[in-house]
């Protein structure tokens, strides 16, 4: 029968009982609204990690001592713990030599954050790591101010920094930073360069950081713990040679056996973002069970409230059997009214899941995006959920006898 | 067996050839429980193009359920009927349907509007159901409104109509897919007397233009109207005459011609 007139009558349904058609489409709404806001947070979650990843750079790794893997959990760690041994120098050395694809490989060795002192002020928590000269090759951030290391740094042990704009900002505000001396850990360094502001990741500022040359880092820390060695690929297709070229050198290196594990980690922006996918995703495949479980609720309110309106509607179906609607017309048309009814909550849910969008993309740091997939399959479920929990009324109205149906209370 | 009042003199054809209806030995038989119930007990009509019947009895009788075989809601547990030449007694429920929408106009007693939609939707009805295109259904049912005279009340919803109006708007539904008969089943029950009047004049009006009327009443002064009364009585025809209308009519008909 006519589509038109059947979406007029379903349409005219819903305005005519608002309170009830919101109730009815409650669990439509619910679910689709968090699928569509779980798809889009999700979504834009990787977005973001992927942007900030992609920070490391799209043709370097990392050479550290353990694996992202290896952090996957307790029993994992302990175990590598027990098997990998540290990043040395003189594994650095040796690559150096025997690495024939790396562009670069830069060195860089971590501190715990610590107070920084300069001028008259301080600042707590301050990432500090002892870098190589050609770390700048391979950082995300640029010299925004002086300069970085040189390899006479490096070999004069000299004390100087290179540090990130929050130190600069908070220790010499409005000051120009360079030839500066700041105060670590008892120690003056002359600050000869500053970085670049990079922004935060989850709310973790990237600019606050204070590099000195590797080997004053060693000097003054001792060489024991792990080195982290970037290394630079000469471009992304020669990336997984070059993976391949670190891994056999330094398990030869090493003098594993073939079927022995890796001593050490490779971590490339890939392994972090397939990490990531599978946290992600199954965040997303839970909350997708939610809304499926919504979805059913929200059906089985449907047939619940069609089954009320086919008996509150028998003489209207007794009429249109008695001027020559077919089993076929009612049933269509009681089944469209139905898809109508939930694709209506489903267009509803998808507004509310976008104003969520809309306020936590301004409240928060993640680019939310509503993928259109994420809309039409929304729709679409909740059309065909109202379909399907339209069988049973629609054919309960489509095999009403006429001459019954006519003497209905109207 | 009662004659046509019209019956064309011609050369004898198929059986139902003049007929509109033709009915013969109409049995239905209702289960209830364990016993059977015959509402009808072999009934045999037969009525032409353009007249204008009345079927009348006591509830119980069996009228009613003849009214629904009649009008194609309910099937004959024996027997045959014949609506406009085709065995409609044979039919299952979608062909009934069919059968309804393009051979039936019905005119209620509680005027079966839908309360939702306009007057002029509510006349469009059994036009979305022939199929027939927006734009022509919009016309033909502006054009049975008009004979009912009820054009300018066309976007009225029937609770802002009265209730001649109402009726007026369900005779105009009746009309609007050019049917075979208009059947009306007590038209008049839920009207004041002057109102009854009015849509009387108006069925009257139908049948000279040429439309076959059957009336199903239990009110002897609303089947005066008609020119011919079949009485049902225990589920067969009682009685089967003219009524002193339908004498004058028949008396005002010049001489049947070839």
């Amino acid at each position: 029968m006519n589509l038109k007139e059947s979406i007029l009558v379903a349409l005219e349904t819903l305005r005519s009982h608002k309170l009830r058609s919101f109730l009815t489409l409650l669990g439509v709404i619910v679910s689709v609204c968090t699928l569509v806001a779980v798809v889009s947070l999700v979504q834009g979650m990787n977005q973001y990690v992927s942007d900030k990843i992609g920070h490391l750079g799209s043709n370097t790794f990392l050479l550290s001592q353990f694996s992202i893997e290896d952090h996957t959990d307790q029993e994992r760690f302990m175990e590598a713990r027990k098997r990998n041994k540290e990043i040395r120098l003189e594994d650095l050395q040796y690559l150096q030599e025997a690495a024939s694809l790396p562009e670069q490989l830069a060195a860089s060795m971590g501190h715990a954050p610590i107070e920084v002192k300069g001028g008259t002020r301080s600042l707590e928590d301050v990432n500090l790591a002892g870098v190589t000269a050609n770390t700048l090759r391979v950082a995300a951030f640029e010299v925004g101010q002086g300069r970085y290391f040189t390899p006479t740094d490096e070999q004069h042990r000299s004390n100087v920094a290179f540090v990130g704009p929050d130190v600069t900002r908070e220790l010499f505000p409005g000051t120009d930073p360079v030839g500066k001396s700041i105060n670590v850990d008892g120690r003056d360094y002359t600050i000869v360069g500053v970085a670049t502001a990079l922004g935060n990741v989850f709310g973790q500022s990237q600019d606050n950081f204070v590099q000195v040359p590797l080997a004053t880092f060693r000097k003054m820390y001792g060489t024991e713990g792990s080195l982290q060695i970037n290394v630079l690929a000469r471009s992304v297709t020669l990336l997984p040679v070059t993976e391949d070229e670190i891994r056999m050198l330094m398990r030869a290196h090493r003098h594993l056996h073939y079927n022995d594990k890796d001593t050490f980690g490779i971590i490339s922006s890939d392994t972090v973002m397939q990490l990531w996918n599978n946290l992600t995703g199954a965040i997303a495949a839970v909350m997708v069970g939610v809304s499926a479980v919504f979805l059913v609720v929200g059906g089985i309110v449907i047939m619940n409230i069609m089954l009320a309106a086919v008996s509150e509607r028998t003489r209207e179906i007794g009429i249109r059997k008695a001027l020559g609607a077919r089993r076929k017309d009612v049933l269509w048309q009681f089944l469209i009214e139905s898809a109508v009814i939930s694709t209506v909550g489903g267009l509803l849910g998808i507004l509310v899941a976008f104003i969520f969008t809309l306020v936590a993309g301004a409240l928060t740091p993640i680019p939310f995006s509503m993928p259109i997939t994420a809309v039409i399959v929304a729709v679409l479920v909740s059309t065909i959920v109202g379909l399907f929990f339209g069988i049973y009324p629609a054919s309960k109205a489509a095999k009403l006898d006429p001459i019954v149906a006519l003497r209905a209370e109207a | 067996m009662a004659t046509s009042i019209l019956d064309h003199s011609s050369p004898q054809a198929a059986p139902g050839a003049h007929s509109i209806i033709r009915t013969a030995d109409l049995w239905k038989i209702y289960e209830m429980g364990d016993q059977q119930v015959a509402a009808l007990r072999g009934v045999t009509v037969d009525i032409a193009r353009n007249e204008y019947v009345a079927i009348m009895g006591p509830s119980g009788s069996g009228k009613s359920t003849l009214m629904n075989l009649i009008g194609c809601l309910d099937s004959p547990s024996r027997g045959q009927y014949w609506l406009n030449g085709q065995l409609v007694s044979a039919m299952d429920d979608d062909q009934l349907a069919h059968i309804r929408n393009h051979e039936i106009g019905f005119v209620f007693q509680t005027f079966n509007l839908l309360a939702r939609a306009s007057a002029l939707h509510n006349v469009e009805l059994p036009l979305i159901y022939a199929g027939v295109p927006p734009a022509e259904r919009a016309a033909r049912a502006l054009e049975a409104l008009q004979k009912v005279d009820l054009e300018p009340r066309k976007d009225h919803k029937p609770n802002e109509l009265s209730g001649g109006q109402r009726q007026r708007v369900a005779i105009a539904r009746a009309l609007v897919n050019r049917p075979s008969i208009i059947l009306a089943d007590e038209p008049t029950g839920n009207l004041d007397s002057t109102t009854s009047n009015e849509i009387m004049g108006l069925l009257d009006r139908l049948w000279e233009q040429g439309n076959t009327i059957v009336l199903v009443t239990h009110e002897h002064d609303i089947s005066e109207y008609a020119h011919r009364v079949i009485y049902i009585r225990d589920g067969k025809v009682d009685r089967d005459h003219l009524t002193a209308r339908g004498e004058r009519v028949l008396a005002a008909k010049p001489a049947a011609t070839p």
